[in-house]
């Protein structure tokens, strides 16, 4: 008996092999990974070029050799019939056949066309060639799994691998269709975060005393219904306190908080809030938080870390969009597209492009020798920054497949794919050792950003060559000393030209740039030909499917989507997309952010993950609110944080109560302020005000700019980057891998990871950075300085102490404890005559250090 | 008068050391903000061989056919092109080369260890050998970075993270994991980084490349300003406002492990150098581990300084020795490194047997990769990636034994492969560790070491 499928010949494999009959499968279930191990055989083929040939060929010859030359005999029918379909109805059909209750991975096996098509990923059969046959690889553990929960037995798994070899004898004829994993759209909108942002109507509580905004009716409402109550107001001193930190990330000083506390009337209140928003260190404070997000550094870490000296730019410009109130949705649209936004002069022509360096500062791979992946993987890194800034989801998950918890399909990944591949991203770290990725850099150019060459890295080849010419020069002359023939030195002659030529290059490449202070730019530019891209298979860079045209995701297309114009990269449609009023996510997302850095938790406190494997809001009318507010108010993160901190919900004391306690550990339902410790930044920055050093001038540029282009750890020392000037902490170096010892101990998020919250962790090595550290020792040595010349006597001293740095005075037991201290410390030299002469500023530093020290200070209550 | 004695102080902290207080509790991690101990030792998920790591790490892949691999095909076909076996085209045309150095058996189980390691090769019976190792790619800072993290395309926690994650530490004194000397490049400090885990599982870094291990110190340790009494009253004014301020709030996790935290830094500041000092050790000690002779007495010196760790409870501890990346000078420079690193391990593993604690520490050599068994200008070897060998030795691996092979030249491992996964995945599971189990949730999704890879190698376990 034939099949119509053997009297076609379509079971004998093709001899020439295609990409198809190199693909794997992937098992969904976790293929992701399954990719990684992939790209790594990827990588080794590349390398091992020549080998990846002659084992082919090996391959074929044996291939051809042991395939059936004629039909399947009863024999092979037998065998399939008794060995084979058994255990795939036993083992296999429950999830990969039609009558399955849902066909994982795409992949059928119940029928022969099924099951040499193989599934979402590729070939699970490959007749005749069991290296090529995922189903192999899987039953054998390899790898894959399958089954998922036991391996089959090794005769089992050897009569699968027979009959593979004799070329999969297969009588199952039918159809069946290719299983598209596909993605109810419809349904997957009724998640909560897919919803269009409804603004809510105001609910209406039991107590009509306590709330003075509609933010506080929301909160009371869930207080209510959760048998809990809000707690009283907070002191004027604390309320203050915590204000100045939240919004500028500074502790006032004893005079704005005696001010305050003598007048903490509402007016006086939103006066400092005003005062507050509108001062430089708002936008200092506020820019560093989006800085987290957006993973800003100024080198690409990873195995070879250059650095990044333009990265500055971008921070400076976030710092301004902050304190200039810059509308959010022009914020996001400078981000992804300012390049492609008509400027009204030069200024925001500059801005505008430096905005796009956020698509720039991510981490890259420079010792990748793969063009496509090395590509693909920026590309990626944008998508995955850029979904989970803006809209709180894990894009990046549909790489190498659909998404497994959200609705994004992997053709969607490679529409926003399609838009970054059409877009060239200039990093500037040159070339060099090592590097083989070099990047450029923007420079304006009258009314334009052009690409400029770096010189990162050349310099070593400078240094190489000109010792190698001196060296031919030095040949050459001994050689004409010593009479050698004209042919030798003409030889010598001639490698000399070449050296210099080879030199002259070089020096070019290596020049400092012709005007000195030209100005460079990381970012992006669309490229000379935007094109939609392939989707990849299994996410693989070089294993090309069909193209797909750009576009957006459809979960969040509530309204019309604008159209990725073709002849440009389509950056400028993605920004409408997302900052479009039907968009469900942007606006909750952001909303969220600016929520989180007030209270210390977000209303959804997965901050980047919006998507089912995110945490649920605890209050969604009043996130749609806010949200709504925002877009409202022309998206002025301004005007959002003023309402916020104007609520009763914000001013809240921030004692427990047990039995709130025991309801509502958490304070979801934000029956006080919590508790919140300041962040890093906060706590040197409020370390240098109190001791009165604090440099409140901006940075210009970088420590990096300074080093300049390089590698760091080869080229450049790590130690390269040590600040000694007391400007705020958001100026410090962020250099990955080399992150300043402050910020590292104190929680700073690891930069090549897009944060969105920070962790709170408590460990021996912050309190021995407290203790002995010579940045505390040396502050505190400044504060009691200052101490010692502002006032005379011993107890005024105890209360400046604790004005400046806690924002109230000393009790007298403080004072009296303090002074004894002081004392002790004073005398401690006595009793071997080490006293120094400068024990009295000693004994007082150490008693500043303690106050510095205190989990008062480094706390928000 | 102070109200709080300091044993009424830590006895009062309800949750132990090292609060995590989590706003969002670890980023987009778990949904309860509740406190937990992070750094408090943790039950295995099942009983563990293992409760520590020695990792050496000989970084720049160290020579497999000139130590552990025997391979005496390489003199049969000395000189001649490997052919057309599998993985040839990594020897770039180049000729074999038989190893310089002579293999002798040792021990009851006869390992073949070359005349390179005299006195390693002395504990043969506590070596298992595997031959069969393998990695992705032959470039170091690929290599490296995925020896540290299973990873190189992403920033990922490396290995002594997540087992700290996995298991927290005995000693709280002291930080769970420690790095000494670890290289400033090839993924630099991502090398012991915690990635996405929180920071408070991050490498503790001791030294650095270059640096000689006696003048390197943990950061902070020592007070500038008072002597030791002083600040012991300079802490007790400080801790007498923290408890004013835990009073207000009580009860207060969070603050209890401020509290407590001080005085573990307290106690650091004398266990840690006390720990670096040598003073107690006897001259025989010192000795075994080559402490005073000119070629060991660096590392030597970091062999015993792991066994210090080990012994005071440290969870992981990496040492690193650089220099094994012998494109030339091959006779030369593998002499010397094996010359400075054979008598401080065979030192290592002899004390720690003696001190019963070779039973539950893991002890892993290797590097990045191995090198070509062909030659490059007949005194050197290049970067093999397809089959090298690592070795393990005590916390519960069986010794004398030789796992897994390279074929007939030692190119290509071809029997009980062992993927840099596997080391990972095999190194969990004598720690007590499921490495399927072991996850942690970032940007939606459940990460581990291994990713989707990863086989116990079952045989070698004892």
């Amino acid at each position: 008996m034939m099949t119509d499928a053997e009297a076609d010949g379509t079971m004998y494999p093709p001899l020439k092999r295609n990409d198809d009959n190199r693909r794997r499968a992937c098992v969904p279930i976790r293929c992701r990974s399954w990719l990684y191990t992939m790209f790594a055989r990827r990588f080794v083929r590349k390398f091992l070029m020549v080998q990846q040939t002659s084992v082919l060929c090996l391959v074929l010859s044996l291939a051809v050799s042991t395939l059936p030359a004629d039909e399947p005999t009863p024999a092979q029918h037998e065998f399939f019939e008794k060995k084979i379909r058994p255990v795939l109805v036993k083992e296999c059909y429950s999830c990969h056949s039609a009558q399955g209750k849902s066909v994982k991975a795409g992949l059928l096996l119940d029928t022969r066309e099924g099951i040499r098509r193989g599934g979402e990923s590729g070939h699970a059969v490959v007749p005749g060639h069991p290296e090529e046959s995922l189903l192999l690889e899987a039953v054998r553990h390899e790898g894959l799994q399958m089954p998922p929960k036991k391996q089959l037995a090794d005769d089992i798994i050897a009569d699968f691998e027979t009959w593979v070899r004799m070329g999969a004898p297969d009588p199952r004829d039918g159809k069946s269709a290719p299983v598209r994993h596909s993605i109810n759209f419809e349904q997957s909108r009724n998640f909560w975060a897919f919803r269009e942002i409804c603004v809510p109507v105001v609910p209406q509580s039991e107590n009509k005393h306590w709330p003075v905004s509609d933010i506080d009716h929301f909160v009371l409402a869930k207080l209510e219904s959760h048998s809990l109550a809000p707690s009283a107001d907070a002191a004027p001193g604390y309320l203050i306190r915590r204000l100045y930190f939240d919004l500028i990330g500074l502790p006032p000083t004893p005079d704005q908080v005696r001010e305050f506390v003598t007048d903490p009337s509402d007016q006086a209140f939103r006066e400092t809030v005003d005062r507050l928003l509108n001062s430089d260190q708002f936008g200092e404070r506020w820019g560093r938080h989006w800085l987290d997000v957006v993973r800003y550094a100024e080198s690409t870490g990873m195995e070879r870390n250059y650095t990044y000296p333009e990265a500055w730019r971008y921070r400076d410009y976030v710092i301004e969009a902050f304190n200039s109130d810059k509308p959010f949705d022009r914020f996001i649209t400078e981000q992804i597209a300012g390049d492609l936004l008509t400027p009204a002069d030069q200024q925001e022509r500059n801005a505008n492009q430096v905005a796009t360096g956020m698509l720039a500062l991510g981490p890259k791979s420079l010792n990748e020798r793969d063009n496509e992946k090395f590509a693909m993987d920026i590309v990626d890194e944008q998508i995955d920054v850029v979904s989970r800034a803006f809209l709180g989801l894990t894009a990046s998950c549909a790489r190498c497949h659909d998404h497994k918890f959200d609705p994004i399909p992997q053709t969607e990944y490679y529409q926003l794919a399609g838009i970054f591949r059409s877009t060239d991203t200039f990093y500037g770290t040159g070339g060099g050792n090592g590097n083989r990725q070099s990047g450029r850099l923007l420079a304006l150019r009258d009314d334009e950003f052009v690409p400029v060459n770096v010189s990162g890295g050349i310099k070593k080849a400078v240094r190489k060559l000109s010792g190698q010419l001196k060296a031919q020069q030095k040949r050459l002359d001994r050689a004409k000393q010593q009479k050698f023939s004209e042919k030798q030195i003409q030889q010598i002659e001639k490698a000399i030209v070449r050296i210099q030529r080879q030199l002259k290059t070089a020096r070019e490449k290596a020049a400092p740039p012709a005007q000195p202070d030209r100005h460079l730019v990381m970012g992006v530019r669309d490229s000379a030909q935007p094109a939609d891209t392939e989707l990849r298979i299994r996410g693989e860079a070089n294993e090309r499917a069909e193209p797909v045209p750009r576009g957006f995701l459809t979960i969040a297309t509530l309204g019309q989507a604008p159209d990725p114009a073709h002849e440009r990269s389509g950056r400028a449609e993605l920004a409408r997309w997302l900052i479009q009023p039907e968009n469900p996510l942007t606006a909750r997302v952001a909303a969220n952010r600016i929520w989180q850095h007030l209270f210390g938790n977000g209303i959804v406190r997965t901050v980047n993950n919006f998507g089912a494997n995110g945490d649920r809001p605890s209050h969604p009318k009043l996130l749609d609110y806010l949200a709504g507010r925002l877009t409202a108010d022309d998206w002025s993160v301004k005007s959002l944080i003023r309402l916020i901190v104007s609520s009763r919900t914000y001013r809240q004391a921030s004692l427990p109560t047990a039995v709130a306690l025991k309801a509502d550990p958490e304070n979801r339902w934000l029956w006080r302020m919590s508790p919140r410790r300041l962040e890093a930044e906060a706590l040197r920055d409020a370390v240098l005000a109190v001791s009165g050093t604090l440099d409140l001038s901006p940075a210009e540029k970088s420590i990096v700019t300074e080093v300049g282009n390089g590698d760091i750890g080869r080229t450049l020392k790590t130690n390269s980057f040590a600040v000694s000037d007391t400007k705020r902490s958001v100026y410090l170096p962020i250099v990955r891998g080399v992150v300043p010892e402050m910020l590292r101990v104190f929680d700073f998020p690891e930069p090549s990871i897009i944060a969105g919250s920070r962790d709170v962790t408590t460990v021996p090595i912050q309190a021995l950075y407290m203790m002995n550290s010579p940045f505390v020792v040396e502050q505190s040595r400044a504060m009691a300085n200052r101490l010692l010349t502002e006032t005379g006597n011993g107890a005024d001293r105890i209360h400046l102490g604790y004005q400046l740095a806690l924002g109230r005075a000393a009790t007298s037991q403080e004072i009296e404890r303090s002074l004894n201290f002081i004392d002790t410390a004073y005398h401690a030299g006595d009793r071997d005559k080490r006293r120094r002469p400068d024990s009295e500023q000693e004994a007082w530093a150490g008693f500043c250090q303690v106050v510095l020290a205190s989990a008062e200070f480094r706390y928000l209550e | 008068m102070f109200p709080y004695s300091r044993r009424q102080v830590l006895k009062s902290t309800s949750c132990g050391f090292g609060y995590l207080a989590l706003a969002g509790l670890a980023t987009e991690s778990a949904r309860a903000a509740k406190a937990v101990a992070p750094l408090a030792p943790k039950e295995p998920h099942y009983a563990a061989k293992a409760r520590r790591v020695i990792f050496l790490c000989m970084r720049g892949g160290p020579s497999h056919v000139d130590t552990f691999d025997y391979k005496p095909g390489l003199k049969k076909h000395e000189g001649e092109a490997p052919g057309n076996i599998e993985g040839a085209a990594s020897q770039n045309g180049r000729k074999l080369m038989p190893s310089p150095w002579k293999f002798q058996q040792y021990g009851e189980s006869g390992l073949p260890v070359s005349d390179l390691y005299p006195n390693l090769a002395e504990h043969a019976d506590d070596l298992c050998l595997i031959n069969g190792a393998h990695t992705t790619l032959p470039n170091h800072p690929q290599a490296l970075v995925q020896l540290h993290t299973g990873q190189f395309q992403f920033v990922r926690p490396s290995v002594g993270s997540w087992v700290l994650y996995g298991l927290g530490t005995e000693n709280q004194d002291l930080p769970g994991f420690v790095t000494l000397k670890p290289p400033s490049r090839l993924g630099g400090a991502q090398n012991y980084g915690s990635a996405f885990l929180p920071a408070v599982y991050q490498g503790t870094a001791i030294g650095s490349n270059g640096q000689s291990i006696r003048e390197a110190k943990i950061g902070n340790i020592s007070n500038p300003r008072f002597d030791v009494k002083t600040q012991r009253k300079q802490m007790d004014l400080l801790q007498q406002s923290n408890q004013d301020l835990l009073q207000r709030h009580e009860p207060n996790t969070e603050l209890e492990g401020v509290i407590e935290s001080y005085e573990l830094a307290f106690r650091m500041q004398s266990a840690v150098p006390r720990l670096m000092d040598f003073a107690d050790e006897t001259p025989q000690t010192l000795k075994q581990y080559g402490i005073g002779q000119k070629q060991t007495d660096e590392f030597g010196q970091m062999c015993l300084m792991a066994r210090r760790f080990a012994e005071a409870g440290v969870r992981y501890i990496e040492l690193t020795h650089e220099g094994w990346d012998q494109h030339s000078g091959l006779k030369a420079r593998l002499t010397e490194n094996c010359g400075a690193t054979d008598k401080p391990i065979a030192g290592l593993i002899a004390d720690l047997k003696q001190r019963d604690l070779l039973k539950d520490t893991l002890i892993i050599w290797g590097g990045e990769f191995g090198r070509t068994p062909a030659a490059k200008k007949s005194d050197g070897r290049d970067h093999n990636s397809t089959g090298f060998s690592v070795w393990m030795a005590g916390g519960g691996v069986k010794g004398g034994m030789r796992y897994g092979a390279t074929d007939e030249f030692g190119i290509t491992a071809v029997d009980n492969k062992f993927h840099t996964h596997d080391l990972h995945a095999t190194t969990l599971h004598l720690l007590g560790l499921d490495h399927t189990k072991l996850t942690y949730r970032y940007a939606g999704r459940d990460f581990r070491l291994t990713d989707v890879h990863g086989n116990v190698a079952d045989d070698i376990i004892g």
